[in-house]
Formats: structure tokens, sequence, C-alpha cells
């Protein structure tokens, strides 16, 4: 028994079985094999054997794929197999938490900076330091009627009254405790309290604020 | 009854890897079911009578557990062949382990397969696979990939770990011997 001695010819007869050949490249062999006793003899064999194990064993699909690892061993993932976009996730998260709450932060202490910051100690350098105190307001248990305009005054009002000094601040003073003699300082304290028995809800009625002046030793 | 895999999918294994690596349960389903048939095929023309369905899940368990070693220089159906001819390796060195049995040559290992006349109907096909289980383990082995699965002698030489040349020879020899024990 020989072989043929066209070795691609010979080379691609498995091909041919297969059906895996262009159309050009087939009609070639096929042309080869209808003239080559050797290759038509293996190709023969070829199909023989292609037959002979064609019956395939069954395999389950299904069980197969439910064996398989379910989550992918890929970079994807972070140690221990844990999906890296849930730590994103939760570092976003926190990131921005951080960030909200440092800018609350932030901003309360610029407020209460502000409030205690005496805006208007431009007065300083005058020589009568104006005190506003408001005058404690009856409470309105039956249900005080809101402002007209809607909007809630401040319980420290600028006052209106025109013997009254117009401040830009309620409460403005300059200078140290110790500039200030006994009485001033009684005095000082009294308006304190009063001011911490004024009442919280506004009032329609003209603010009847008394200012207490406290006069520097010495000014004029 | 919804299908767990697309049968007609025409997405090439790297896309269909790809999507699996992604989450596509689907995607494993697809490459299981192309793939599947062509491994359990190649474990029976190996000799694999019984659990030939063990030896294929195992096979894909193996490969998808490793699949970021898995290079496209070559196919994924080569990369699975040589996974389960290992696999297969393996079961048989432990099967001999049990029977105490250290022959492990390959003209031995061409002899150790039951008849399959009583699989066979056909008269003729008995006679090919009777031809074929004579071969050496390493003639059937480059025989069958190269006849039943088509693949290339470069294929077939990184399935086996052995040269271009080498599956070649192999081949020729197996086809000789086939053709004298049909025909002489």
């Amino acid at each position: 028994m020989f072989d043929c001695a066209n070795v691609e010819m010979r080379e691609l007869l498995p091909e041919l079985v297969g059906g895996t050949l262009d159309v050009a490249t087939r009609a070639r062999v096929e042309q080869h094999v209808s003239s080559c006793a050797e290759c038509a003899s293996e190709l023969e064999t070829l199909r023989l054997v292609r037959s002979a194990y064609a019956s395939t064993p069954t395999v389950d699909v299904r069980r197969i794929v439910g064996a398989l690892p379910k989550v992918p061993p890929t970079a994807s993932t972070g140690r221990g197999g844990r999906p890296l976009t849930r730590w994103i996730d939760w570092r976003v998260a926190a990131a921005l938490t951080m960030i909200s709450v440092g800018g609350l932060s932030l901003a309360v202490a610029r407020r209460w900076s502000a409030d205690v910051r005496p805006r208007d100690v431009g007065s300083v350098g005058s020589s009568v330091d104006t005190l506003v105190v408001p005058t404690p307001r009856p409470v309105d248990t039956a249900g005080s009627p809101s402002p007209s305009n809607g909007q809630r005054r401040s319980p420290i009002q600028p006052s209106r009254n025109p013997h009254v000094t117009p401040p830009k601040a309620q409460l403005a003073f300059a200078g140290g405790v110790d500039d200030l003699d006994d009485a001033s300082i009684k005095a000082l304290l009294g308006a304190l309290d009063e001011m911490d028995r004024a009442p919280l809800a506004p009032s329609e009625e003209p603010d009847p604020t008394p200012v207490l002046r406290v006069i520097r030793p010495g000014a004029k | 009854m919804a299908q767990d895999h697309e049968p007609n999918d025409q997405s090439t294994d790297l896309e269909l890897i790809a999507r699996w690596k992604a989450g596509d349960e689907r995607a494993a389903s697809s490459l299981v079911a192309r793939h599947a048939p062509a491994l359990a095929r190649f474990a029976a023309s190996l000799g694999q009578r019984v659990d030939v369905d063990e030896v294929v899940q195992d096979t894909f368990v193996r490969a998808f557990g490793s699949i970021d070693s898995f290079r496209a220089d070559s196919s994924l159906r080569t990369w699975l062949f040589t996974i389960e001819r290992r696999l297969i390796l393996d079961r048989r060195r432990s099967a001999r382990r049990r029977r105490d049995d250290t022959s492990v040559d390959d003209v031995d290992a061409a002899t150790e397969f039951d008849p399959l006349d009583e699989m066979v109907a056909e008269e003729a096909q008995a006679r090919v696979r009777k031809a074929v289980e004579r071969l050496s383990r390493l003639q059937r082995e480059v025989f069958l990939l190269r006849v039943n699965e088509g693949l290339s002698y470069k294929e077939i030489a990184e399935v086996l770990g052995s040269t271009e040349g080498a599956a070649r020879v192999h081949y020729h020899n197996a086809m000789r011997a086939v053709k004298e024990s049909l025909y002489v």
C-alpha cells in the first residue's frame, strides 16, 4: 500500500472530510481525489473513522454549567473574591459623608463666629457705647398673631424709638470691664437679665426698647 | 421553557469568555454547549468509557477556574482538549496505582480498552474502531484529534505538549497502521 506523493493534497483530506475547506480548495482537492486511487482510499478510511466515532456521549450541559465557579476569578474582584465595585461604592459614600459633615461644620463655625463678632465695633472710637436692651414683651398665650408680612422678627430688633440711638448692633460694648465703675457694671448685668427674660415671639408694636447709655469715665 | 444558553450564539469564544467574566451566566452555557460534545467525543475516543460526563464537567470546571491563564494565541477548544487529556491521564495513573499496575508505556495503554463491537452496529465501523484501538495512545490521540476534531498539527502539538513535526509523523504512522489493519 502506497501513499500519494502529492503531500499538499493528502494533508488536506482531513479538512475535506471535516468540511472546513473553502470552495476553491475543496474543488481542487476533490478533483485530485477523483484521479488518485491512494487518496480516494485514504479519504474513505477517514470517513469510516469519523462515522465510527460520530456518536457523541451525552453530556448534561445544565449540570456542567451549574458546577462552574459562579464568580469569575478575574482582576475585577478584590481580595477574597468580593466585587471591587462594592468597595468603591462604600468608599465614595464615606467620602461624600465626610465632605458633607465637614462643610456643615465649617458653615456652622463661620456663622457662630459671625454672631459673636462685634460687627459694629466701629463705634469703638466713640466715647459712648450703646447698649440696647429690649423690654419684656407680653407673652400671648392665646396665640399671638404672626407678623403681617410673614417674616419672623428677631427677638432683638433695632429700636424704632426716636429716643433711642439707632445702633447697628443690639448689644455692643467696646472696652474692658475694668473701665466701668460699679454702677455701670450693675446696670449692664441688669440689662443682661432683662434680655434673658425677653420673649422669643416678636411683637407688631413699636419696640419701646430703652437704651442704656454707658458713659465711660472721663468721656464727655 | 426558556433556554439557559443561546444555541445559535455567533459570538466568538473570546467574546463569550469576556461576557462570562462580566457576570453573564448564559455565556458560560453557550461555551459549554459549544465545546462539550467535542470534549465528550475526545474523552470517549481516548477510552473513557464511563464517567465521560464527569470528565467533561471536570474539564470545564478546571478551565473556568483558571480562565485567566488562557491565552488567545491558541483556540479555546485546543486548550480544553489539553486540560481534558491531562485529566484523563491523571485518572488512569490513579487507577493504575490502585491496581498496583506500574506498566505505563503507550503500547499497554493501547490495549487496555474494551471492545466496542457491541456499541457499534455496522461491521465496518467496528473494524475501524478496532484498528484505531490498536494504535499507541499517542498515535490514537493525534489521529483522532486530526480526523474527528479537525485540529491542525500545530494545535495537536499544543494539546500533547509536543512538536508540530512529531504530530505530523504520528498522524501518518497512525493512518498507515489503520489502513493496513483494514485493507491488508
